[in-house]
């Protein structure tokens, strides 16, 4: 359990400062991403693309998203800070505090689920502002909240594993971009072939995408309350995979 | 045993198939000056690391202050600070704001850490640095920026892996006063160097570690004086063709008018010495009896030179 109150306390406000005092990197590209992506698909494609689930498609693709760049913050968050920490040897003098690793690995998620729901929430605002409904506000937070930290989880897992930024890298193209676009960002999977729908069932991203697309649009490919424990199972097991890698100090104590 | 401030306890460490450590016994009382001395690769770091836990051992045990690292680590850890051999760096955070947050760490409240913090600004000179990030420090600083890390929570026990690795020799000496201050505060310190000169003039007790053991560990002095040999130089006003029949008895290495000479009894010799020169009409330039130094100790304990 956490006891040093103190010291979990600033290595989270640490976490969140560090990527505050980089917003011009940590959150303004989230928001020109979006702005571009409706101008784009609002202008240009809008009349060339016909709805889906009765939804125009500039608004059906906008909580994909915004759930991608929730992915792609809180991931990115906690897998740099971790790495940078390795590389700049800044990270023993973090190891020797009497931070357990239970405390260490809750500070760094903090750290990547605030920059997530940060951006989430921006990204929310401006796609509101673009005339997306958002059916239910405060399920609509939470779905944000818990694909934040379970991502956020996840990144610190890969974060403490990889050796270099060309490993860090590799995830994020090979692993993290892939499963975003196959979760359903910019189509229905019922427009899959049906072996496709079936690997989406298992994508976490499939379930982080639908959620959100209900509680703001209203319309979803999977069931609302399927969805939504499925994302609270994957929070819960990213989390304890996160905490249990650091306990056991793999490739940052030798 | 409650006097002491470290005690590792057969202390094993395998990298893959090679053992780094080979069994390593210590015990450092509480207020003492320790240094651990011996080359690149000893395995120094290694010994060091698992004192703070950054290195799991493959066997034995460390403990600080009578309690163990492992199961008592919040109190352990708390006692102990550590400047690492590495550098450390940081692209986001002024130098004053990382030691608010390496105090915290600790436990320590901003509002109770900020006298101590500027103290040790002060004390090392990095207060009119306060306010820059990192990449704006030299070397020197940076180094002493770590050293003010590992001070920030006030510990007992203060840890430094080579401390004035790279640092110029003004600051060395600025750094050697300040560790004898600290050492006079009472703190428990311990010094891995491969400077045989750092170890000599700060260290009570020096360890000289090889090839991941312990291969002796004493006074400095004591150890000095383990060396079976001293050395005699002269130089005499001529040279003389015959010096090394005249001092035959004595084993002299002689070069033109240089004489040296090593022997057990440096004091007892030394007048023989004169003697025989003087009968032989030989005028001597001057004297010189060169104590040993640690070099010496461990050139006599491996056969090897420290810094080869």
């Amino acid at each position: 359990m956490i006891s040093n109150w103190i010291g979990f306390y600033t290595l989270s406000s640490k976490e969140v400062m560090r990527f505050f005092s980089v917003w011009r990197q940590t959150i303004i590209p989230g928001v020109i991403t979006t702005l571009l992506y409706i101008f784009v698909f609002g202008v240009a494609l809008e009349n060339r693309i016909s709805e889906i689930s009765g939804v125009s498609y500039k608004i059906y693709i906008l909580p994909g998203l915004l759930m991608m760049n929730v992915i792609t913050n809180a991931t990115a968050n906690t897998a740099s800070s971790m790495l940078q920490m390795k590389l700049l040897q800044t990270l023993p003098e973090l190891l020797i505090t009497p931070l357990s690793s239970l405390e260490l690995s809750l500070s760094f998620i903090i750290g990547g689920a605030v920059r997530g729901f940060v951006n989430g929430t921006l990204i929310l605002l401006i796609c509101w502002l673009a005339g997306m409904p958002i059916n239910d506000l405060p399920l609509t937070l939470i779905a944000i909240f818990l694909v934040s930290w379970s991502f956020a989880s996840l990144g610190l897992l890969i974060g403490q594993l990889s050796d270099s930024w060309d490993q860090l890298a590799l995830i994020q193209n090979f692993i993290i971009t892939p499963f975003s676009f196959l979760g359903g960002i910019f189509y229905s999977i019922k427009m899959l072939p049906a072996w496709a729908t079936t690997i989406s069932l298992i994508n976490p991203i499939f379930y982080a995408i639908n959620t959100l697309r209900y509680t703001t649009l209203g319309v979803s490919d999977a069931d609302f309350k399927s969805s939504f424990i499925f994302l609270i199972i994957f929070t819960t097991l990213s989390t304890v995979a996160a905490v249990r890698t650091m306990h056991t100090g793999k490739k940052i104590r030798f | 045993m409650k006097d002491l401030g470290i005690e590792i306890i057969n202390l094993h460490k395998k990298y893959d198939d090679v053992y780094a450590v080979k069994g390593i016994d210590l015990s450092i009382k509480k207020g003492e000056f320790y240094g651990l001395l011996g080359p690149n690769g000893a395995g120094k770091s290694t010994t060091i690391n698992a004192i703070t836990s950054l290195v799991k051992p493959t066997d034995g045990e460390v403990k600080i202050l009578g309690k163990n690292i492992v199961s008592d680590f919040r109190y352990a850890r708390s006692q102990i600070g550590i400047a690492c051999q590495e550098l450390s760096n940081d692209f986001f955070f002024p130098v004053e704001e990382l030691l608010y947050y390496q105090a915290g760490y600790y436990g320590v409240t901003r509002k109770n850490s900020k006298q101590r913090i500027d103290y040790i600004l002060n004390k090392l000179g990095l207060y009119e640095h306060r306010n820059k990030k990192m990449r704006m420090l030299s070397g020197g600083m940076k180094r002493r920026l770590q050293i003010a890390k590992a001070l920030v929570h006030d510990p007992q026990i203060l840890i430094l892996d080579e401390p004035t690795a790279g640092v110029d020799v003004e600051l060395r000496h600025d750094l050697w006063k300040y560790l004898n201050e600290l050492h006079a505060e009472g703190k428990t310190i311990l010094l891995t160097t491969h400077y045989i000169d750092e170890a000599e003039l700060l260290c009570e007790r020096v360890g000289i570690i090889d090839n991941g053991r312990l291969i002796v560990e004493d006074t400095v002095k004591n150890l000095k004086n383990m060396v079976n040999k001293s050395g005699i130089i002269i130089h005499t006003k001529e040279n003389f063709p015959n010096l090394d029949t005249i001092l035959k008895d004595f084993n002299p290495a002689i070069n033109q008018n240089r004489i040296e000479i090593l022997t057990k009894q440096p004091n007892l010799d030394l007048p023989k010495i004169i003697l025989k020169l003087s009968e032989n009409n030989i005028r001597i330039e001057d004297v010189q009896l060169p104590k040993a130094s640690l070099e010496d100790v461990f050139l006599d304990l491996t056969g090897r030179k420290i810094n080869d």
